[in-house]
């Protein structure tokens, strides 16, 4: 186990990569509709759902190159973590106060048009998913192909 | 050197490369953290900085606006119908399939105020042409010219599918034609976009107000929707306007 390790984890870092690239890389287009997202869910005044949603692309695109490089690769897992728990957080009370949106978990999000259903199980099963991704890296951060290991004088 | 010796002399070389090792991992992992957490905050500034430079254009807000700028009315009665609607939203064009004419009627026939509020939350099911801040702003230019509702309804009688282009400047224009709008100046600010920073306020207002989606209809200030956050039909509409009519 203690050589397949690194190659596991390997696996999770880059998957938690394009997770943040993605995410990121749909929203960054347009952060207007960002906000927008951001202010669906209620929880905050919009002027600060503007700053929120305005950074969180950017900030989404460098954690997955971070990511992607493996760079500070418990950093980058822990931060990773903490951001899904926020957005799993968000995404069950929207849930619990019945809003009708889209999570804006992989699009611009915002109220969901009259007849679609939300997905709010799924939405928390899959960042549970990505979560687990990040569990797996803040237990073993040693991984093949990455900064931290050069940086570490590792082979 | 005997033998115990060298194997002493092994063990401490051993233990100052162990330490070093130590001390090199210790001395990578504070200053690679110092620097994501540097690119990430930066990362985040680069968004905002982003998002407030936007340049929208100057901002020309057309005169026959209502309701802080945002809104056009139909008709002076005692109720007031707020409609929030993008004119690339699918929804928005059901609701003026089942419940646009009703809601006309009820203005002219001077039992309510509708005021109709384009906003623009739909841009990016354009593939980029903005078609929702376009037609917009288009319609701003066709309250300018007395022409606000034949434009209104003939764009959701053409409303483009999601992710197309949109209906193009001259399309727009080609559909005022249709409904009796000709101005040259009606022209002339559909292809200079003079509105659209306009249509973009439009839309900012909204969001302040707590707004998310279209269409969002409103009777005397209060949200209006059907069991299970629909949009409401044209009967539970006319029942709560009779009703706030008292």
């Amino acid at each position: 186990m203690e050589r397949t390790w690194p190659w596991i984890s390997t696996a999770a870092r880059l998957a938690l990569a394009a997770v943040w690239l993605v995410a990121g890389a749909l929203k960054v287009g347009d952060l207007g509709a960002s906000a927008r997202a951001v202010n669906a869910y209620q929880l905050m005044s919009y002027d600060t759902a503007k700053i929120i949603g305005s950074a969180q692309p950017f900030l989404e695109i460098a954690l997955g190159l971070l990511l992607l490089i493996g760079l500070a690769t418990r950093l980058t897992a822990g931060i990773s973590a903490v951001l899904l728990v926020v957005f799993i957080a968000g995404i069950i009370s929207a849930w619990a106060r019945g809003l009708q949106i889209d999570c804006g978990c992989f699009s611009s999000g915002g109220e969901l048009a009259a007849g679609k259903d939300t997905a709010y199980g799924l939405d928390i099963l899959r960042d549970l998913a990505f979560l687990a991704f990040a569990g797996i890296l803040l237990w073993k951060p040693r991984t093949r192909f990455s900064v931290d290991s050069v940086l570490m004088g590792e082979r | 050197m005997s033998k115990g010796q060298r194997d002493r002399a092994g063990k401490a070389r051993e233990i100052v490369a162990k330490q070093k090792a130590a001390e090199r991992r210790r001395r990578v992992t504070l200053w690679t953290s110092v620097g994501v957490v540097l690119v990430l905050f930066l990362a985040g500034l680069v968004g905002y900085t982003v998002m407030s430079q936007q340049d929208d254009g100057k901002l020309v807000t057309p005169a026959a606006a209502v309701d802080d700028g945002t809104a056009f009315a139909i008709g002076t009665g005692p109720v007031v119908v707020d409609v929030y609607e993008d004119f690339m939203c699918p929804a928005c064009a059901s609701f003026e399939q089942a419940s646009g004419a009703t809601l006309q009627n009820l203005a002219e026939a001077g039992k309510i105020t509708l005021r109709i509020h384009p906003v623009a939350i739909l841009d990016r099911f354009s593939n980029g042409t903005e078609y929702s801040t376009r037609s917009a702003g288009a319609a701003a230019a066709a309250a300018e010219a007395g022409k606000f509702l034949e434009f209104h309804n003939v764009l959701y009688d053409n409303q483009p599918a999601e992710n197309s282009d949109g209906l193009d400047d001259a399309k727009m224009i080609e559909l005022a034609k249709s409904v009796g709008l000709t101005s040259e100046t009606f022209g002339n600010a559909v292809n200079e976009g003079t509105y659209k920073a306009w249509a973009t306020e439009v839309t900012e207002k909204f969001s302040a107000r707590d707004l998310t989606g279209t269409p969002t209809i409103m009777v005397d200030g209060t949200k209006l929707t059907g069991p299970g956050d629909t949009v409401p039909t044209t009967e539970l509409l006319t029942q709560t306007i009779e009703k706030a009519a008292g």
